[in-house]
């Protein structure tokens, strides 16, 4: 860890100086074959992640899709360490820079969280401490990782929380997480994650509790993020609207595997897995002729098959048949560079 | 301070006759909620005007499409309509009667008429019931239809099980549920027997607050198609209440957009999405994410600067002009729009904004270049 | 169009799924937490516990080797010794010269029905004026809480030492005088479980359904506000016994000072500490353990019942 963190005393600049360059062709993150298995006391051994792979370059946004129980936000709280240790296991490896966060120790983990990796989640309430003042929790993680003055951290906060669209910040930095609206806990809570300009942010659904119109404000000040500063960044979503939108490459993952995984545009206009393309037919758009009705998706996320027997998504899938039964199915390329589907059927390409 | 103040302008038309095409009709409708403070006796020290003063008809067979942000008031609105919540002015007339002058049992009665599906299927079911139960309890307090005692046969429990086993068949859920407790349904699945339990009473009008908010993707467009079934086959007339506009569109004829307890715009549901008048739709329209890259990136964006103002103390003039990307210097601030027809300019449609006609026809541009995100170069 | 074509899934995905479709039973919450109960090692050591207490309390008559409560041998016993263990008397003599082993079997009965009975008095108490409170709200609802809070504010063994006192020295006095005392908390508990309830979405569900209030209160809001309140009675049981044996303590319990009861026995040997501790000891255990059967099971079923540890 030496050659990475130079801790230097000085100003804002000086230290972000120091920081290792960026090289927006190196992958910042790389996580691979990551597996979290969850058992509880007396109960089955569930996987919740299995064998999942994605990377991160900087200034790049990747997406990870998928319903409740698909192994989206355990993927990212896994590489955040965020997982409980009892009843837990994780394996696989997810390398910042080379160094695996996995099986890094505590206090390495946490000298890196919130200086160099930070993390948004959905409720900004539950993640805010509802008894320290917003600003002192801006603060807080300023001080921690920089060597900055009351007054200097004060300013910086202030400018942080003006950035991040927050109206009035002097006066909002000694207001209490409950004196502020969903939106503004939101962006508080984002303003916190940025606080040090994090090299990677993990986004796990951060707008799904915010209305449209703040969701926009809030997903243009993550766009602002990545193209100024170089932030690399994980979305965490069920929203595909929000992918198509922001993410520059987009994995799509079902019972918890990574069913599909492609270039933003590539994806939404070749749609190769069922899931992926049964998902984009059944979700009523804005823009969609009116009278048209929805093809669903039968069944529900719950109606699934081990992945180590058959497609777990073969259940509710049009499609399935005997050839569906195998173990393990890969998840392999097919059709444009860097698209992967697991899938036996696949959708034709030119089927949208 | 309640009421007089809100309807200005021109009168609303006249609410129409019982058995016409028009089953409900709502004209000035508020439901205010008293602010109270006080040590040892509750003062009012003010009103939180959830709704403050919807007019709008819903016609038979329809689907009334009610979109807005959460604070806008519109679950509210869909609970003062079946007085869940009582309203504090305004009238509700339903198939002729006036719903806010009904005793309370006759209200009770009437409730069969109007249902309701909620957001969260599994707080709406008690858990401690059976399917069974709770689809049979409805029937044991109205007793079936005639046509359903035709069709199941007048003996009650009986009967009552039949029907409850059709109505799970309805909404294609197998009869061994029956047996069966909410929490051991998925959220599709029980989404499912709340609307069973709402239809089993044939009811002429259906209000449906976000059917499909909680349930997940793969799951909506399901109970989006057996809601538009069930239409069909029941001859049902839908209120829905979501802040999804993509969903509302799809299954809506008519939509209203709320704001601040106040409906901003009203239009078929095509139109809508062709040309929002409102500065508020324009808005809300441009948020909403559209799963498709292309359009993504070349589509305008406009944002809308701060938060809601509160219901309690709400804007002068305009409610939105403190938000307004199209504010302009005179009338905004200070008078109010009222909801207006704009007649050859847009036929079938009413908007509650001065400058509705300017800004259609691009006289008037956005005030901060700022609010505009433009298609990104590349 | 809402039946889904699953029909045509081939055989061998159909057997794979194994249990996806429904089957014909259903499981309700309380069968749900029965079932999370058994599996549970300390509401099996708390069920086992209050299983013996229940057996011994209702088949004392087959265990005791004596009758109850009748000083045969009080001329065996001397200011400065009690006969312990003999051949006839497994644990020896009480101080009022009967059998102790007999004894303390016939004072499982005794603690049995004061607690069932006081408890019974108090939940019945407190679920009548919880309801009101609860149910009816308005000037109901402040005027039972204004009525519960006073009481609550007076210390509940004081409260039963009072109303002990007044009632006399009749047997059911403990255990009216005990179950008062519950009153208050019990009344307290459930209007604030029916508060919470109330604002639950299928309360207004019910309404929109037409039905009656007094029916959605009754049949819907009580019902699913009750375990709270089991729970706490469950706990209550075992004060309850701790607390009789405090009353008979203050010599405020049963007349009959023969009369088997684990918290008068505890008295009667309170003088012979030094020379003779296992007569304070053993019915002291007796109560202590009874007591922790009762709040291990309350407290598993607390659990049990937590809707966090539901699916």
């Amino acid at each position: 860890m030496s050659e990475t963190v130079t801790l230097e005393p000085g100003g804002r600049r000086g230290r972000r100086a120091t920081r290792e360059p960026v090289d927006r062709h190196q992958a910042l993150l790389e996580v691979k074959n990551l597996n979290v298995t969850f058992q509880r006391r007396g109960g089955r051994a569930t996987r919740a992640v299995d064998g999942v792979s994605f990377s991160v370059k900087p200034g790049e946004v990747v997406g990870i899709v998928g319903e409740s129980g698909s192994g989206k936000s355990v993927t990212s709280l896994a590489v955040m360490g965020l997982l409980p240790s009892r009843g837990v296991q994780v394996s696989g490896e997810a390398l910042y820079r080379g160094r695996n966060l996995l099986t890094m120790g505590n206090q390495e983990l946490s000298s890196l969280r919130g200086r160099d990796l930070a993390m948004v989640f959905q409720d900004p309430m539950s993640s805010l401490n509802p008894v320290i003042p917003v600003g002192l929790q801006v603060t807080e993680v300023l001080r921690r990782h920089e060597d900055l003055t009351r007054q200097q951290a004060r300013d910086e906060a202030e400018d942080l929380l003006r950035r991040c669209g927050i109206p009035d910040p002097r006066r909002r930095l000694g207001e209490y997480p409950h004196q502020l609206s969903g939106g503004m806990r939101q962006r508080a809570l984002i303003a916190i994650a940025l606080a040090c300009k994090p090299a990677l942010l993990i986004c796990d659904e951060p707008t799904t509790a915010l209305d449209v119109t703040i969701q926009a404000q809030v997903l243009e000040l993550l766009k602002e993020l990545v193209s100024e500063l170089g932030t690399a960044m994980v979305m965490i979503t069920h929203d595909l609207g929000v992918v198509a939108g922001l993410c520059d490459f987009v994995n799509v993952m079902y019972a918890g595997r990574v069913v599909e995984s492609a270039d933003r545009r590539e994806l939404f206009a070749h749609p190769r897995h069922r899931y992926t393309h049964g998902l984009l037919n059944s979700i009523p758009r804005l823009d969609s002729p009116r009278g048209e009705a929805l093809r669903p998706i039968p069944g529900t996320p719950r109606d699934t098959i081990a992945w180590s027997k058959a497609c777990a998504f073969a259940p509710r899938c049009q499609f399935a048949d005997d050839d569906c039964v195998v173990d393990d199915l890969e998840l392999a390329p097919l059709g444009a560079a860097g698209h992967r589907v697991r899938c036996v059927h696949p959708a034709p390409e030119e089927d949208k | 301070m309640t009421s007089s103040e809100t309807v200005s302008g021109p009168a609303p038309s006249p609410p129409p006759a019982p058995g016409s095409d028009v089953l409900l009709s709502v004209r000035g409708l508020q439901v205010h909620f008293p602010i109270k403070r006080g040590l040892v006796f509750d003062r009012t020290v003010g009103h939180v005007r959830a709704v403050d003063g919807v007019d709008l008809d819903v016609r038979r067979g329809q689907t009334y499409g009610l979109v807005g942000e959460s604070g806008c008031g519109k679950s509210t609105f869909g609970r003062g309509l079946l007085r869940l919540e009582e309203p504090t002015g305004g009238s509700v007339i339903f198939d002729g009667q006036d719903i806010r002058s009904l005793k309370p049992e006759a209200l009770r009665l009437m409730r069969r008429r109007m249902q309701m599906v909620f957001q969260d299927p599994l707080a709406s079911l008690d858990p401690r019931q059976s399917v069974q139960s709770l689809l049979s309890e409805p029937l044991t307090v109205h007793g079936l239809s005639t046509a359903d005692a035709e069709e199941f046969g007048r003996d009650s429990s009986s009967s009552h099980l039949a029907k409850a086993a059709a109505m799970l068949e309805v909404v294609g859920l197998p009869r061994g549920a029956l047996a069966k407790y909410p929490h051991e349904f998925s959220g599709g699945q029980r989404q499912r027997i709340g609307i069973a339990r709402a239809m089993i009473l044939n009811p002429d009008l259906v209000i449906a607050d976000e059917p499909v908010s909680a349930l997940d993707v793969s799951v909506q467009a399901q109970v989006i198609n057996l809601l538009e079934h069930l239409q069909d086959l029941l001859g049902l007339t839908y209120i829905v209440i979501a802040h999804d506009l993509a969903v509302v569109r799809h299954i809506s004829d008519v939509i209203g957009v709320m704001y601040l307890g106040r409906l901003v715009e009203e239009a078929p549901s095509d139109d809508l999405y062709a040309q929002p008048l409102h500065p508020y739709t324009i808005a809300l329209m441009s948020a909403i994410p559209i799963p498709d890259p292309e359009i993504e990136d070349h589509r305008e964006r406009i944002l809308l600067r701060g938060d809601l103002p509160s219901p309690a103390n709400p804007p002068s003039g305009c409610r939105f002009h403190t938000r307004c990307p199209y504010r302009q210097q005179t009338r905004c601030d200070t008078e109010e729009p009222v909801l207006r027809d704009l007649g050859a300019v847009a036929p079938g449609r009413r908007v509650a904004c001065h400058y509705a006609e300017e800004i259609l026809a691009g006289q008037i541009a956005i005030s901060d270049p700022s609010l505009q995100i433009d298609p990104v170069a590349g | 169009m809402t039946a889904e074509p699953l029909s045509a899934r081939p055989q061998a995905l159909t057997d794979l799924m194994g249990d996806v479709g429904l089957d014909e039973r259903g499981t309700s919450l309380w069968q749900g937490a029965f079932q999370r109960l058994r599996r549970n090692p300390s509401a099996i050591i708390g069920a086992l516990i209050v299983l013996a207490f229940v057996l011994v309390a209702v088949f004392a008559p087959l265990i005791a080797p004596y009758e109850p409560a009748k000083s045969q041998w009080i001329d065996q016993v001397t200011p400065s010794t009690v006969p312990g263990h003999s051949a006839e008397h497994l644990l020896g003599l009480d101080p009022l010269g009967s059998d102790l082993f007999t004894q303390l079997v016939y004072g499982a009965r005794q603690s049995l029905i004061i607690g069932i009975v006081s408890t019974a008095f108090g939940l019945a108490g407190g679920v009548i004026l919880g309801t009101l409170a609860g149910g009816l709200g308005g000037w109901v609802d402040t005027l039972v809480m204004r009525l519960v809070d006073i009481l609550l504010s007076i210390p509940s063994l004081l409260l039963a030492v009072s109303i002990a006192a007044m009632l006399g020295q009749r047997p059911s006095a403990i255990m009216i005088a005990i179950g008062a005392a519950q009153v208050p908390i019990f009344a307290r508990l459930l209007r604030g479980s029916m508060l919470a309830q109330r604002n639950q979405d299928y309360v207004l569900a019910s309404f929109s359904l037409g039905l009656r209030r007094r029916t959605i209160v009754m049949s819907h809001v009580l019902p699913n506000s009750l375990g709270p309140v089991i729970v706490q009675a469950t706990l209550t049981l075992a004060t309850a016994i701790i607390e009789v044996a405090a009353l008979s303590y203050l010599g405020l319990g049963a007349p009959d000072p023969a009369v088997a009861e684990w918290g008068r026995m505890l008295v009667k040997a309170q003088d012979r500490l030094q020379s003779d501790p296992h007569l304070t000891l053993l019915p002291g255990i007796c109560i202590a353990v009874t007591a922790l059967g009762f709040t291990l099971l309350g407290e598993s079923l607390r659990e049990a019942l937590d809707p966090k540890s539901r699916r």
